[in-house]
C-alpha cells in the first residue's frame, strides 16, 4: 500500500487554542479522502498546513515521500499537488486561459509541456467555451471549472479540494463532480476533499470526522452508515387506531408527523419482515435508508454539537 | 517573469487604477494651466523681458516636476497588485506553486519598477511634444541621455519609497488612505504645486530633506539649462541664482548651494537604505 499522505500526531496551536490537536491519518494513493466537520473544526487548517501555507506547531506530515518543513521538501511537495481553494482567487480582468497559462508557467514548465496540460486540463473541464473570457465575467460554476483547471495545469498527483461546490447549483455541482471523479480514476489521483455536502463525501473510499481540531471518527462511508446511521420505514395505515395499536403491541417505537409514522428498523431487510406481519394495515411505505447526514448529525450529536 | 508579466497585465487592465495612478499628474496640469505658469512668468518678467523662450523655460520646470511624480504615482500603483493580491488570497493560490514569498514580493517590484519606467518613458515623449509644440526645442541627444538616467534613477528610488510604505499596509482601503496622501503630498514635497521660495523656513528644509525632491531638482536642472542660459543671459547671476533657488531648480541649505553630485549620492544612498530596511521589515512581516 503507498501512501500520498501520512500525518503522525499533527498539532497546530494560536496561544492557548489547539486548532489541530494531535491529529493522525494515511491517504492511500489513487484514492478519494473526504475530510469532514462543523465550521470551526480544524479542516481549513489542516488543508493549509498539508499544502505548506502554514506551519505545523508539532507532528509529521510526508506527502508524497517528502517531509513537510524539511530542508527544500516543501518544493517539492508543491510541485506534486494541486489547491481549489474555497474562494475564486483567479484574476478577474484576464482571460481564463491567461489565468491558467500564467499560473502554469509558476511550475517552470516548458511552453510543449505547457501547452499539452493546458489542452489535457480543457478537456476533462470543457474549457473551449469560456477560456477567451474574462475570468470576472463567468458565472460560479464556470469559475469553479477555471479553478480546477488551474489547480491541475501542472498535472498534481494530489488535489486538494476545499468545499470546491459551495454556492454551486446541483447540476453545476454534478457536472464538477464527475470531472474531477473521471480525472482521479483516469489519472489515479489522490483526491483530499471537504465538504460540506455528505452526498460527495458519501463516494469517498475514505473519511474522517473532525471536531474541536480532534479526529471523532474514521473510516469508509459503508463503516460509519453502519455504525452511525440507521435505515428507516415511513408508514401510512388504512387506520390510523389499528396501526398505531399494532405497533404498540409488537413494541415498536416510532415517530408521527402528518399521519406519517417512521420506524427505525435493525437492517433493510427487516423492513421486509415488518411488512409481511403488518400488510393488512398498511396503505403504503417508504423504506429511507441510512445517510451520510445521518452519519454527521449523529456523530455531532455524540460529541454534544448537533 | 511569469508572475510580473501577469502582474504587469492585471494592472494595464484596470484602468481606474491607472487613471488613479496619474490623478495627481492631471491636476498639476490643470493647476499649471490655471496659474503656475502665470505666476513664475510674472516674477521673471520682473527681472527680465519675456520672452518665446521664457515660457519654453517655464513649460520645462512644469514638466521636470511632473516627471518625477509620474515615476512615484506609477510605482504605487502598481503595488495595488501586491495588497489586493494579499487581502484576497490570491498570494496563497501563488504560495501553492514552488515560489518563496520573497519572490512573490521581488515581482512586485519588479512590476513597479517596469511600469515606473514605461510611464515614465511615455511621459517623456509627450512632454517634448508639448515643449516642441508650445514653440520649445527637443532636448539634446546629450540632455536627453542625462534624463533618462536620472528617471532610471527616480523610478528605483520611488519603486523602493513605494515599497517600503506598501509593507505597512495590508487593506486595500488603506491602501487606497496611502494612496490619497502621497498623491497629495507629493506635488508639495517635490515643489511642484507651490514654488520652493513661496514657502516657510520650515517647509524648505522638509522637502529639501525629502529624497524624491532631488530628482526633481536634477530633471529640472537638465531640463532648463539652456533655456535658463538663453533668458537671463544679460541678468546679473545673483538673480538667476535667486531664481534657481526660489524655483527649486538648486537647493541652498545652510548657505551652500548642492551640487549634483549630493542630490546623486542622496538618491542613491535613500535607494540602499530604503532597500535594507525593507527587507528587514519583509522578513519580519513573514517569520
Amino acid at each position: 500500500m503507498t501512501f500520498a499522505i501520512k500525518v503522525e500526531n499533527l498539532c497546530k496551536q494560536y496561544g492557548v487554542h489547539h486548532a489541530v490537536n494531535g491529529i493522525s491519518f494515511t491517504v492511500e494513493q489513487g484514492t478519494l479522502f473526504a475530510f469532514l466537520g462543523a465550521n470551526g473544526a480544524g479542516k481549513s487548517t489542516t488543508i493549509e498546513i498539508l499544502c505548506t501555507l502554514l506551519k505545523k506547531s508539532s507532528g509529521n506530515v510526508t506527502i508524497n515521500g517528502f517531509k513537510l518543513d524539511v530542508s527544500n521538501d516543501n518544493a517539492e511537495i508543491r510541485k506534486s499537488i494541486g489547491v481549489v481553494f474555497q474562494q475564486s482567487l483567479l484574476d478577474t480582468r484576464l482571460t481564463v486561459r491567461e489565468n491558467i497559462l500564467h499560473r502554469g508557467r509558476t511550475y517552470g514548465l516548458s511552453k510543449t509541456q505547457l501547452a499539452e496540460n493546458y489542452q489535457f486540463v480543457s478537456s476533462y473541464l470543457h474549457l473551449d467555451d469560456i477560456e477567451k473570457q474574462k475570468y470576472g465575467t463567468l458565472s460560479g460554476g464556470q469559475k469553479r471549472r477555471a479553478d480546477i483547471a488551474r489547480a491541475l495545469i501542472h498535472r498534481p498527483t494530489i488535489l486538494f479540494l476545499d468545499e470546491p461546490t459551495t454556492g454551486l447549483d446541483p447540476q453545476t455541482r454534478q457536472f464538477v463532480w464527475q470531472a474531477i471523479k473521471q480525472l482521479q480514476q483516469e489519472t489515479n489521483m489522490t483526491v483530499f476533499l471537504t465538504t460540506h455536502y455528505m452526498e460527495e463525501a458519501a463516494v469517498a473510499h475514505q473519511v474522517i470526522v473532525l471536531k474541536q481540531g480532534k479526529i471523532v471518527a474514521q473510516g469508509t462511508p459503508d463503516a460509519l452508515k453502519t455504525k452511525y446511521a440507521y435505515d428507516s420505514m415511513a408508514l401510512v395505515f388504512n387506520n390510523n387506531i389499528d396501526g398505531v395499536k399494532w405497533l404498540e403491541d409488537h413494541a415498536i417505537s416510532y415517530t408521527v408527523k402528518q399521519e406519517i409514522y417512521t420506524i427505525r428498523l435493525d437492517s433493510t431487510l427487516h423492513a421486509l419482515l415488518l411488512l409481511k406481519k403488518a400488510e393488512p394495515l398498511i396503505a403504503s411505505f417508504e423504506v429511507i435508508k441510512g445517510t451520510m447526514d445521518d452519519v454527521f448529525l449523529h456523530i455531532m450529536a455524540e460529541e454534544g454539537v448537533a | 517573469m511569469s508572475l510580473v508579466q501577469r502582474n504587469s497585465k492585471v494592472f494595464r487592465r484596470d484602468k481606474t487604477q491607472v487613471f488613479f495612478s496619474l490623478l495627481s499628474v492631471i491636476i498639476v496640469i490643470v493647476l499649471y494651466a490655471v496659474f503656475l505658469q502665470k505666476m513664475q512668468v510674472d516674477a521673471i518678467e520682473r527681472i527680465t523681458v519675456a520672452t518665446p523662450e521664457l515660457i519654453t523655460m517655464v513649460n520645462e520646470w512644469l514638466v521636470a516636476g511632473l516627471l518625477s511624480m509620474i515615476a512615484v504615482t506609477t510605482t504605487l500603483g502598481a503595488y495595488g497588485i501586491a495588497i489586493k493580491d494579499q487581502e484576497t488570497k490570491a498570494q496563497a493560490d501563488f504560495l501553492t506553486a514552488p515560489l518563496s514569498r520573497a519572490t512573490i514580493q521581488m515581482s512586485y517590484v519588479l512590476n513597479a519598477l517596469i511600469i515606473g519606467s514605461v510611464f515614465s518613458f511615455i511621459a517623456l515623449i509627450g512632454c517634448e511634444i508639448f515643449i516642441v509644440a508650445t514653440g520649445g526645442k527637443l532636448l539634446s541627444l546629450e540632455h536627453f541621455v542625462q534624463v533618462l538616467g536620472i528617471l532610471f534613477l527616480s523610478v528605483l528610488l520611488a519603486s523602493v519609497f513605494n515599497l517600503f510604505l506598501s509593507l505597512f499596509v495590508s487593506t486595500q482601503n488603506a491602501f487606497s488612505t496611502l494612496g490619497t496622501i502621497v498623491g497629495t503630498v507629493l506635488g508639495f514635497l517635490c515643489g511642484v504645486y507651490v514654488p520652493l521660495g513661496a514657502l516657510p523656513g520650515f517647509a524648505q528644509n522638509l522637502i529639501m530633506y525629502f529624497p524624491i525632491s532631488h530628482t526633481t531638482v536634477l530633471l529640472r536642472n537638465t531640463f532648463m539649462e539652456s533655456s535658463i542660459a538663453n533668458v537671463f543671459k544679460d541678468v546679473p547671476a545673483s538673480y538667476v541664482e535667486d531664481y534657481k533657488i526660489n524655483f527649486g531648480i538648486v537647493y541652498e541649505l545652510q548657505g551652500n548651494i548642492l551640487s549634483t553630485s549630493t542630490s546623486i549620492i542622496v538618491i542613491v544612498g535613500t535607494i540602499l537604505v530604503l532597500a535594507i530596511v525593507s527587507i528587514l521589515l519583509f522578513k519580519r512581516k513573514y517569520k
